[in-house]
C-alpha cells in the first residue's frame, strides 16, 4: 500500500496547475464562453506543447506514456479550473480506447495528431436511455469492404469539429466499434445545450458506411473496449468532479470567512462551518475511491466494482457540495459574474452523465445479489 | 499510487485472523453473554487475554526496548483491524494508548509493574478522563489530588470509567493546580489502583455495554503512580489521541456485519417468493453499505499510511472520526432494514438474526458520535484545519 505520488507525476500536476490557471482567467473564460463550441484552442496547443495530451499515449506516437492514473490527474485539474478543453472525450474516452484497442494503422494515423493537437478525435458513448456502449441500440449490417452503421447517440462532446468519432453498434450477432467521419453521409447532428451551457449533439446515423480500415475492434475485444471506455470515463468524470468539488469547497471557505452578516463573518456560525466541514469529508471519500479505481484501471486490473462505487460518490459528491456551496454563498452563487456557477453546472452535467447515483447503486446491488445467492 | 495491501500485509492478516479464531474459544462466546462481560473481565476473558500475552501478541507497536516488535502503523492497523473483526474485547487502550505513554513517562518500578503485566496480558487499564461536568470540555475537570507527604490524596468522581469493575488500575486525570492561568496546564495523571481503599465503583447501564461511574474518597496513593511532571498533565492525554485513532474505527468488523447480512439475505425466503436479496430495495441498502464500506476501508488505510509518513493530518483524523461514527450508524440502520422486524430480535431470543449482533451495534453506535471528541467538535477542527475558516462561535 502507498499512496505517494511519484515525482514524475507530482512534476505532472504542477506543470497541468500552471497552465491552466494562466489560461482560466474569468475574461478568458468568458471569452469561450461566447464562442458557439466552449473550446479553448490556445489551452489545449499550450497542453500539447508541454506533452500533457500525450500522458496515456505511447511513445513511439508522441505520447509520455505515464498511464491512466498520471491522465485522470489532469482530468482533476481540468475540474479544478473549470478549463474549456474535451479531456475526458477526445484523451480518455477516443485515444485511451484507441491505444489499447486499435490496429497499429488507426493508431499510427490518430494518435501523434491528437498529441500534437492537430485534430481532435471524440468519443460517442450515450444513447437515448442507454448509457452503456458495450451494448448499444445502434444498429450494423456488414457490407463488402465495410459495414453500414444506423442509430442515435446523445451529448456527443466536439462532434462537428472532431476528425472521427469513435461509436459502437451491434451487428445481431456481435458488437462492433467502429470510427466514423462526422462529414460522412448518411449523419446528421443536431446541437444540444445542456446543463454545463456547452453545446453537444445528437448523432443520428442512417446507413453510414464505415470502410474495413476504420473498424476497430469486433466481439470479444469490441466488447473488450467498450467496457474499458466506459470505466475509464467514468473514472476520468470522478477525478474530474474530485478537482471541481475540491474548488467549490475552498471557494466556499474563502466566501463565508469574508462575508460579514450581523457584525461577524458568516463562516464563524457553526451552521454555516459544519455544512462546509461535510463536504470536506464527501470530497475525501470521493478522492480516495476515486484514487482506487484510477490506480486499478492503471495497472490493467479488473476494475468494474471499484468504478461503480467510484461513480456512486460522485454524483453524490457533486450534488451535496454543490448546493451546500451554492447555498452559503446567497445569491453570489447563482450570478453569472462570480465563478462558482461554472462549477455547479459542471457538477451537474458529470452526475447526469453516464450512469447516476441511482442506476449505479441498483446495478451495484444486483451485482450484490448475484455473488451472495451463487454462494449461498 | 496503489491501494493495496502487500503480500506480507496479507499474510499478516491471514496470521492474526487465523490466531484470534483459537482466542475466541465456545467458553468465551458463552461469558460474553453476560452484559456485564461483554467487553470483558470474565474468567475465560482474563485466561485468553494472558494467553495472547505469553504467545507475543500484546504491545506489537511497542518498542522493542520494551519487549515490542515495533510494527508500522500500517501493521499495527492491520493487526487491530482483524482483532475487532474477532470479537475479542481486547482491551487496545490499555495497550495502545496508555501503556506505551506509561512506559515513557513512569519511573522504572511502576514501569516493570504496569508496563510489564501489561504486556503479558495479565494488567487492564480503565480511563478516568470524563466527569459528570466534563466531557467534551475535557480541561474543565474538577476531581482533585493533593500531596501528603510522599503520598497523594485523591477526591472525587469520574463517568464512564468503562472496563472499570473489573480493571486493576484506572489511568485517572486530575487537578492539581486549581489557580493555573488556563485550565488544562493544572493536570496531573495518576494510576490508581482499584484495589485501593476509598475507591468504589457502581453500574452505569446504557443502552449497549455497562459502564460505570466510579467514586474517589480520599484514596491515598503513593507518588510513584503519579505518571509525568506534575500539572503535565494534558500533553499526556493528548499524546495518545493519535494511536488510540487507529482503534476507534477499523473496517473489518463491520464488513464482516455486512457480509453476514447479505449471506443472511440470500439465503432466507422474502414473501410471497424468492429470496430476501432479490428484492430491489434490499440490494440498494446492500449497494448503500457496500458503496460506505469501501470509502471507509482505504480511509483506514490511508490514515494507517499517514502516520507511517509523519504527524497526522488535523483535518484527515477529525474526516475520519465524523466520517466513520455517522457511517457505522447509518450501516447498521441499513442492514437492520433488510432483515425486517426480525432486525429487532435480541441475541439471546429465538428468530434473532445473525446472532442478533447489528441490533446490538445499533444501540452501542450513537456512542462514538459524540465519544472520542464531539463530532461537533470534529466539524470545528475540519472547518479550520482543512478549510481555513475562521474558530466559530
Amino acid at each position: 500500500m502507498d499512496f505517494t505520488l511519484s515525482e514524475e507525476l507530482t512534476s505532472v500536476q504542477q506543470l497541468a496547475q500552471q497552465i491552466f490557471t494562466d489560461f482560466t482567467a474569468v475574461d478568458q473564460l468568458k471569452a469561450t464562453e461566447q464562442q458557439e463550441q466552449r473550446f479553448d484552442a490556445n489551452l489545449w496547443q499550450a497542453l500539447a506543447e508541454a506533452g500533457l495530451l500525450g500522458l496515456d499515449i505511447e511513445e513511439s506516437h508522441g505520447g509520455i506514456d505515464l498511464g491512466f492514473y498520471a491522465l485522470s490527474s489532469l482530468c482533476e485539474e481540468v475540474g479544478r479550473t473549470a478549463a474549456p478543453v474535451p479531456a475526458v472525450p477526445v484523451l480518455v474516452s477516443a485515444a485511451g480506447t484507441l491505444r489499447r484497442f486499435a490496429t497499429d494503422k488507426q493508431k499510427e494515423q490518430l494518435l501523434s495528431g491528437i498529441v500534437s493537437g492537430a485534430h481532435l478525435v471524440t468519443a460517442a458513448l450515450e444513447e437515448y436511455g442507454n448509457d452503456n456502449p458495450a451494448a448499444p441500440s445502434a444498429r450494423a449490417q456488414l457490407v463488402e469492404g465495410g459495414c453500414s452503421i444506423s442509430g442515435t447517440k446523445i451529448c456527443v462532446s466536439h462532434a462537428a469539429s472532431a476528425k472521427r468519432i469513435l461509436l459502437s453498434a451491434q451487428t445481431g450477432e456481435e458488437l462492433i466499434v467502429v470510427l466514423v467521419d462526422p462529414h460522412a453521409s448518411g449523419i446528421t447532428l443536431r446541437p444540444q445545450t445542456v446543463t454545463s451551457g456547452e453545446i453537444l449533439h445528437e448523432l443520428v446515423l442512417d446507413g453510414v458506411q464505415v470502410p474495413d480500415e476504420d473498424i476497430v475492434a469486433r466481439g470479444g475485444k469490441a466488447l473488450e473496449a467498450m467496457q474499458w471506455a466506459q470505466q475509464a470515463t467514468r473514472t476520468a468524470l470522478c477525478a474530474m468532479t474530485v478537482g471541481i468539488s475540491d474548488k467549490m469547497m475552498r471557494m466556499t471557505g474563502s466566501y463565508t470567512t469574508e462575508r460579514e452578516q450581523f457584525g461577524r463573518p458568516v463562516a464563524t456560525f457553526q451552521a454555516v462551518s459544519h455544512r462546509a466541514a461535510d463536504c470536506y469529508i464527501d470530497v475525501e471519500c470521493l478522492r480516495l475511491v476515486t484514487q482506487q479505481a484510477a490506480s486499478l484501471i492503471d495497472q490493467g486490473r479488473p476494475a468494474e466494482e471499484a468504478v461503480l462505487i467510484a461513480k456512486i460518490w460522485c454524483g453524490d459528491t457533486a450534488h451535496r457540495v454543490s448546493q451546500a456551496s451554492q447555498h452559503c454563498h446567497g445569491g453570489a452563487g447563482v450570478d453569472r459574474d462570480y465563478p462558482l456557477f461554472r462549477y455547479c453546472l459542471q457538477a451537474r452535467q458529470i452526475e447526469l452523465s453516464l450512469g447516476n447515483s441511482a442506476q449505479l447503486t441498483g446495478e451495484l446491488g444486483a451485482r450484490i445479489a448475484e455473488e451472495f445467492l451463487a454462494s449461498a | 499510487m496503489n491501494i493495496e495491501l502487500t503480500t506480507e500485509q496479507k499474510a499478516l492478516q491471514q496470521q492474526v485472523r487465523e490466531y484470534m479464531k483459537t482466542i475466541m474459544t465456545p467458553e468465551l462466546i458463552e461469558e460474553m453473554k453476560v452484559d456485564d462481560l461483554k467487553e470483558g473481565g470474565g474468567p475465560e476473558f482474563r485466561k485468553q487475554y494472558a494467553r495472547m500475552g505469553a504467545d507475543g501478541w500484546i504491545g506489537l507497536s511497542w518498542s522493542k526496548a520494551l519487549g515490542g516488535k515495533e510494527l508500522s502503523h500500517v501493521e499495527q492497523y492491520i493487526f487491530t483491524d482483524e482483532v475487532i473483526r474477532s470479537g475479542f474485547a481486547y482491551p487496545f487502550l490499555t495497550t495502545e494508548a496508555v501503556a506505551p505513554v506509561i512506559a515513557a513517562n513512569a519511573i522504572e518500578e511502576v514501569q516493570q509493574e504496569v508496563v510489564g503485566g501489561v504486556k503479558r496480558g495479565e494488567v487492564t487499564i480503565a480511563i478516568g478522563y470524563s466527569e459528570p461536568n466534563a466531557g467534551t470540555d475535557l480541561a474543565s475537570l474538577r476531581t482533585k489530588a493533593e500531596r501528603d507527604g510522599d503520598d497523594w490524596i485523591i477526591n472525587g468522581q469520574k463517568m464512564w470509567t468503562s472496563n472499570a469493575h473489573y480493571a486493576d488500575y484506572v489511568w485517572l486525570a486530575a487537578r492539581t493546580d486549581p489557580d493555573a492561568d488556563k485550565k488544562h496546564k493544572g493536570l496531573t495523571m495518576f494510576l490508581v489502583p482499584t484495589s485501593n481503599e476509598g475507591f468504589s465503583c457502581t453500574a452505569v447501564s446504557t443502552l449497549g455495554v455497562r459502564t460505570n461511574a466510579t467514586f474517589y474518597e480520599n484514596v491515598r496513593i503513593p507518588d510513584k503512580y503519579r505518571v509525568g511532571d506534575v500539572n503535565g498533565g494534558w500533553k499526556l492525554i493528548t499524546s495518545q489521541l493519535n494511536v488510540e485513532r487507529l482503534s476507534l474505527f477499523t473496517h473489518g468488523q463491520v464488513d464482516s456485519l455486512y457480509q453476514g447480512a447479505a449471506q443472511w439475505a440470500a439465503q432466507a425466503n422474502a414473501n410471497p417468493e424468492g429470496k430476501v436479496i432479490e428484492q430491489p430495495w434490499v440490494q440498494q441498502n446492500l449497494a448503500k453499505v457496500k458503496t460506505g464500506l469501501e470509502a471507509l476501508k482505504i480511509m483506514c488505510w490511508k490514515q494507517a499510511w499517514s502516520m507511517d509518513q509523519g504527524p497526522l493530518d488535523m483535518a484527515d483524523a477529525s474526516t475520519a472520526k465524523v466520517y466513520g461514527s455517522e457511517f457505522f450508524v447509518e450501516l447498521y440502520r441499513l442492514l437492520l432494514e433488510v432483515m425486517g422486524t426480525a432486525g429487532s430480535i435480541g441475541a439471546d431470543s429465538p428468530g434473532a438474526v445473525l446472532k442478533g449482533k447489528i441490533e446490538f451495534r445499533w444501540r452501542v453506535g450513537s456512542i462514538l458520535t459524540f465519544g472520542g471528541g464531539t463530532n461537533e467538535v470534529q466539524r470545528d477542527i475540519i472547518a479550520m484545519a482543512g478549510l481555513w475558516m475562521p474558530r466559530t462561535r
